[in-house]
């Protein structure tokens, strides 16, 4: 009892320095809380209330009755996730394809960007830089029925393997290629926008230390290898741990107009699932359950390569 | 309580606070939620009651308001004026709806979509019709068969009328060809299964389209096995655009998907596509690829709406060919009797929701409108000027336009007079007959399956099944030869064990009181 | 300064790489270009690929004549400067103390704004949520519920956290509150950055349609990319409405093709002056070291 007593009063003194301590820091930089101020009022009406909606993952949610009028299930919703009989293969496409794009798409912004500046004419470089830019603006379902064209039997895909006197294949319906598509259509659509930031940060290396580096005679590709990537790189950590929370969650629009039933043995993930259940059945619950089962294997992640991330670089918290 | 979700979720999230920090509270009192724009109606119990009505789908035009003829004429006829809400352009209607009911912003009528009546029924949120529809929509009581109420019963738990169906008494969907196609190849109607495929066959082979290229896709279907059942038909299949329905096999209502006549056309199906008799790409096709095929002179047989040959007939034009396209009477198959899928009654169309009881009786009496035999001539052809224009005394419906104001219609009842109508003032003359013969030749062939007017709440739980996935996988990969058609019994096994068993069960028990 | 041939070859060969990736990536669009001066028989047949075919320009006028679509493309402008702006004034004063090694509650105020792009709100509840703050069918709920996007909050703060601190002590010692510090020092030497960010904004809000949908019933308000969907009606859902469909120059085809143009151009327009930004930052450049 006694000790109790002293370990809760330690706490509490500890509780109160702390208390102490931050009153002071407020005092002392009130004008930094104050800025901070209406950004934690918009987080906590616009993120956070919503986010406590989540809790109908836990619930038989009834839009008509309510959260309040909705009986309670405990983790029926997630016992119904593990049950499902393809969770394991939707989980495993997930996965996969996730891998692939962290694989490929990811460097493919940072790899262009530095292309982008060994361009000299600078003319050259705007112009091909804003078209870089162009297939951003297009919706999956536009980028969907190019892809399908192109590997189409008259596709220019397939023209060229006629010309080389090979037979043609239908691509789009063999499973071995889908998550080689999804990649690469993926990097087409987005790499030119994914260099902007890359850009930005190349322009704020400061030019004096390529200056010095050509005094001490390196050339181009030692310059970039010595003096752009290693300044790029907290960007580029920053960037992938924002990337790497979301880990999961691949983009439903991408997948969807891709995908066919020819391929869902390797295609069909988790937002199509959800799409499935949740869109087509309305199970609100479920896929609530669903979206925080992606979530917290996206935070574990991103702790794990937050921690790593604060050993050599630093991290985002 | 729901209603403040905000306060609610405030106050929990300011004792999580509290919680986690373990201090005295010294925040900011919550704010109070503003109350959002008033949007129940006022009474207006002096003159017009006001009901608000809630459709998806209405095309273009401009949100009516009390300057629309339309919306005058019905006024002065019923003492009701209609406020129509839609869907904004670009929105998933089924979500829009779900919204609605999520905040408590109830029309007093509305068009049901995706299931949104069961969510509506299940939960105690429809109100009941039985009374009040022979008091105050007696002409839609009247007019909508016992049958199709009947089926309206059995998709409630308690039995009773929440809903006003749809009615189709003919067939909107047809198995297309191209009959100068046919004369090309200087053959006879195909009568069986063997001839339907001599035909495809010389379709691919003697260049019905004369370009000189051996480019015909003799018949062809879209991606997911969609619009393409004019070759499940043959085999009885119940299928509708593509998803397998419900229908009596092995004495039993049972899903198509896993009947033996399914497997029969898959069989049949697969011979085609290795033969190269169906468009090898057909399961890539998106919906623009299969119409720039049909409407390129390249196809010959197909699956599809009869009512929107038009421009179809307008593009072939275009290409110097004189189309001329038929019904095709299904061939016959030895041991199997094709059929035409016809779902005709039992959808839901209109559902008052329990919140507008009070404006309920308003509702019922402007839907009537809509039903009441004297009406006809208004509904089908509006005011003039707006929707149709007199030529040579003859009224013609002009085509709808971004400009003008939308015109609310509350029947959904389809029959060959209606459908008559919709052809007269869809085709030019010379095309009319073209297009009623199709219709002749799918009415001959369509029959209602036994599974038309199933509540969708079977398959609850188990999205797999009601969206067909496991069925489209074995389909396509069956026939693109991927996998054997020994394949399809795997299917029946995996299907039952992954919930198909549970459906059927729920679904026969459905049946049973439906029959 | 003179090349080696090993990198006048890479030269060579990384202009042609860069000049071939960059055609396949306008030809899409120039092909929606050509489709939307193309007449609708043509476009569904899919005849047409880089260049019109039985050119028109019923299609156009029928899009730009329509007044309703001037009067979304002023409610876009609207939203897409307003917004930025807003957005890139609160993102800049939640990033910069988060930046500040002298803020206590840096830490943890961080990983809960970071959490909130892992933990997403369900769709029902967020709606009920900005309804009950009030901002149904305003023009600010296209705004204010997406004002801070946490992914550009935390680039700025990278960025700022990658100033040197020299210049803060320059600040102090002129007497330099953090407000000053941030705006008259901070700000200038972010240009980049800001110019990103408020890039990634402007292209946000100007693509601003899901939360148009939930929150807007009043049609006066619909920005441009809900009014352009409405061209959006697939045939199978048009003949389920009505089929009278009048004889035109243009259809749904040749429409949407002009839309996603219409859409498209003029936030590409607006980029190389942004891109103006991109380069002056290099030449106050100085930043890291």
């Amino acid at each position: 009892m006694e000790e109790q007593a002293k370990v809760l009063a330690q706490n509490k003194s500890r509780k109160q320095l702390l208390s102490n301590r931050l009153v002071k820091n407020i005092r002392k930089h009130w004008v930094l809380y104050l800025m901070i101020l209406p950004g934690i009022i918009y987080y906590i009406v616009f993120k956070y209330i919503p986010l406590l909606g989540s809790v109908i993952a836990f619930q038989d949610y009834q839009i008509f009755n309510g959260i309040a009028g909705s009986p309670w299930v405990g983790l029926d919703n997630f016992i119904h996730l593990l049950n499902y009989e393809d969770f394991h293969e939707v989980l495993r496409n997930t996965a996969l394809i996730a891998l692939y794009q962290l694989i490929f798409q990811f460097p493919a912004p940072i790899i262009l960007a530095l292309l982008f500046n060994e361009v000299r004419i600078l003319i050259l470089k705007k112009t091909v830089q804003s078209l870089f830019y162009l297939p951003h603006f297009l919706s999956w379902v536009v980028v969907g029925g190019i892809v399908f064209e192109l590997l189409a039997n008259q596709g220019i895909v397939n023209a060229i393997r006629e010309m080389f006197g090979y037979a043609p294949i239908l691509f789009m319906q063999e499973e071995a290629y889908f998550r080689t598509i999804v990649v690469i259509s993926g990097i087409w659509k987005e790499v030119g926008w994914g260099t902007i930031i890359y850009l930005a940060a190349i322009t704020a290396i400061n030019p004096s230390l390529y200056e010095a580096a050509v005094i001490d005679g390196a050339n181009r590709f030692k310059q970039t290898i010595y003096i752009t990537l290693p300044l790029l790189l907290p960007t580029i950590t920053v960037l992938f741990l924002l990337n790497i929370g979301n880990f999961l969650e691949l983009g439903f629009d991408q997948i969807f107009n891709l995908l066919t039933p020819m391929t869902y043995s390797v295609g069909d993930i988790i937002e199509t699932y959800v799409y499935r259940a949740g869109v087509l059945q309305g199970q609100y619950s479920l896929t609530t359950a669903i979206g925080l089962f992606q979530s917290v294997i996206g935070f574990a992640l991103l702790w794990i390569f937050n921690r790593l991330a604060r050993k050599s670089e630093q991290g985002l918290w | 309580m729901k209603k403040n979700y905000y306060v609610f979720m405030l106050a929990a999230f300011l004792m999580a606070l509290l919680l986690i920090s373990g201090c005295s509270s010294n925040e900011e009192a919550s704010e109070t939620p503003d109350e959002s724009g008033e949007t129940g109606n006022s009474e207006g119990s002096d003159e017009a009651a006001v009901v608000t009505v809630f459709k998806s789908h209405m095309g273009k035009g401009t949100k009516p308001d009390s300057s629309s003829e339309h919306l005058q004429y019905v006024k002065e006829k019923t003492g009701v004026e209609y406020e129509l809400m839609t869907t904004p352009p670009g929105s998933d209607p089924a979500e829009y709806i779900n919204l609605m009911i999520a905040s408590e912003d109830f029309p007093d009528i509305l068009r049901p979509i995706g299931g949104v009546e069961q969510t509506l029924i299940n939960q105690g949120g429809a109100l009941a019709l039985d009374e009040l529809l022979p008091k105050y929509a007696p002409n839609a009581w009247e007019k909508i068969p016992e049958e199709a109420w009947n089926i309206v019963r059995t998709a409630s738990p308690d039995g009773k009328i929440y809903y006003i169906p749809k009615v189709y008494m003919i067939p909107e969907r047809a198995a297309l060809l191209r009959k100068d196609w046919l004369d090309a190849v200087g053959m006879e109607m195909p009568k069986t299964l063997e001839e339907y495929k001599e035909m495809l066959i010389a379709f691919r082979d003697q260049d019905p389209n004369g370009n000189g290229k051996q480019d015909e896709l003799p018949t062809s279907g879209r991606e997911f096995g969609r619009w393409m059942d004019h070759l499940f038909a043959m085999f009885g299949v119940a299928m509708w655009e593509g998803y397998p329905e419900w229908d009596i096999y092995n004495g039993e209502i049972n899903y198509a998907g896993t009947s033996e006549n399914m497997k029969a056309a898959i069989a049949f199906i697969r011979e085609l596509y290795a033969e190269g008799l169906l468009d090898n790409e057909t399961f890539l096709n998106k919906g623009d690829v299969w119409a720039a095929k049909v409407n390129n002179n390249l196809v010959g047989s197909w699956y599809h709406l009869p009512a929107n040959l038009g421009e179809k007939i307008t593009a072939l034009r275009e290409g110097n060919t004189e189309p001329y396209i038929v019904g095709l009477p299904l061939p016959e198959v030895e041991g199997f009797e094709g059929f035409i899928t016809q779902k005709s009654m039992g959808e839901p169309e209109w559902i008052i929701p329990k919140a507008s009881e009070e404006n309920a009786i308003n509702a019922l009496k402007l839907l009537d409108f809509f039903y009441n035999p004297e009406n006809e001539e208004f509904v089908t052809y509006g005011i003039e000027g707006m929707q149709h224009e007199v030529v040579d005394g003859e009224k013609v419906l002009l085509p709808s336009s971004d400009e003008k104001p939308l015109v609310l219609g509350m029947a959904n009842f389809t029959t060959d007079e209606t459908m008559k109508v919709r052809i007269e003032n869809s085709f030019p003359e010379e095309e009319q007959q073209m297009i009623t013969d199709i219709f002749e030749v799918s009415k001959a062939d369509a029959r209602r399956i036994a599974g038309d007017g199933m509540p969708s709440t079977v398959y609850e739980g188990y999205p797999d099944i009601q969206s067909h996935k496991l069925f489209q996988e074995y389909l396509t990969k069956i026939v693109i030869g991927e996998w054997p058609i020994e394949k399809f019994d795997e299917f029946v096994e995996t299907w039952n064990q992954s919930g198909g068993e549970e459906v059927t069960k729920r679904v026969q028990e459905w049946y049973e009181k439906a029959k | 300064m003179k090349l080696s041939i090993g990198e006048k070859v890479f030269q060579a060969f990384n202009y042609i790489l860069l000049i071939v990736l960059a055609s396949t990536m306008i030809a899409p669009l120039l092909h929606l270009l050509a489709v939307s001066f193309s007449s609708p028989i043509a476009a569904d047949t899919k005849e047409v690929f880089l260049i019109p075919v039985d050119f028109t320009l019923a299609t156009w006028k029928h899009i730009l004549q329509n007044e309703v679509l001037w009067r979304a493309f002023g409610v876009t402008v609207f939203i897409t400067v307003v917004g930025t702006f807003l957005s890139m004034l609160f993102t800049v004063l939640t990033a910069f103390p988060l930046s500040r090694k002298e803020f206590m509650l840096r830490k943890p105020i961080m990983l809960i704004m970071v959490l909130t792009m892992i933990f997403n709100a369900p769709m029902i509840p967020f709606f009920l949520t900005v309804r009950e703050v009030g901002l149904m069918d305003s023009i600010w709920s296209l705004i204010i519920p997406g004002l801070i996007s946490t992914f550009n909050m935390v680039i700025v703060r990278t960025f700022f956290m990658n100033i040197p601190k020299d210049l803060d002590d320059a600040a102090r010692i002129d007497g330099c509150n953090e407000f000053r510090l941030l705006f008259q020092i901070y700000l200038q030497l972010s240009k980049p950055v800001l110019a990103t960010i408020g890039l990634f904004y402007a292209v946000g809000y100007w693509n601003t349609f899901k939360t148009a949908v939930l929150f807007l019933r009043n049609p006066d308000l619909w920005p441009l990319q809900m009014r352009l969907r409405a061209f959006f009606t697939s045939e199978e859902e048009m003949a389920a409405v009505d089929l009278i469909m009048g004889d035109f120059d243009f259809n749904t085809t040749t429409l949407k093709a002009a839309t996603i143009i219409f859409a498209t151009i003029p936030i590409v327009i607006v980029y190389p002056y942004l891109q103006k930004y991109f380069v002056k930052g290099a030449v106050l450049g100085s930043l890291k070291e």
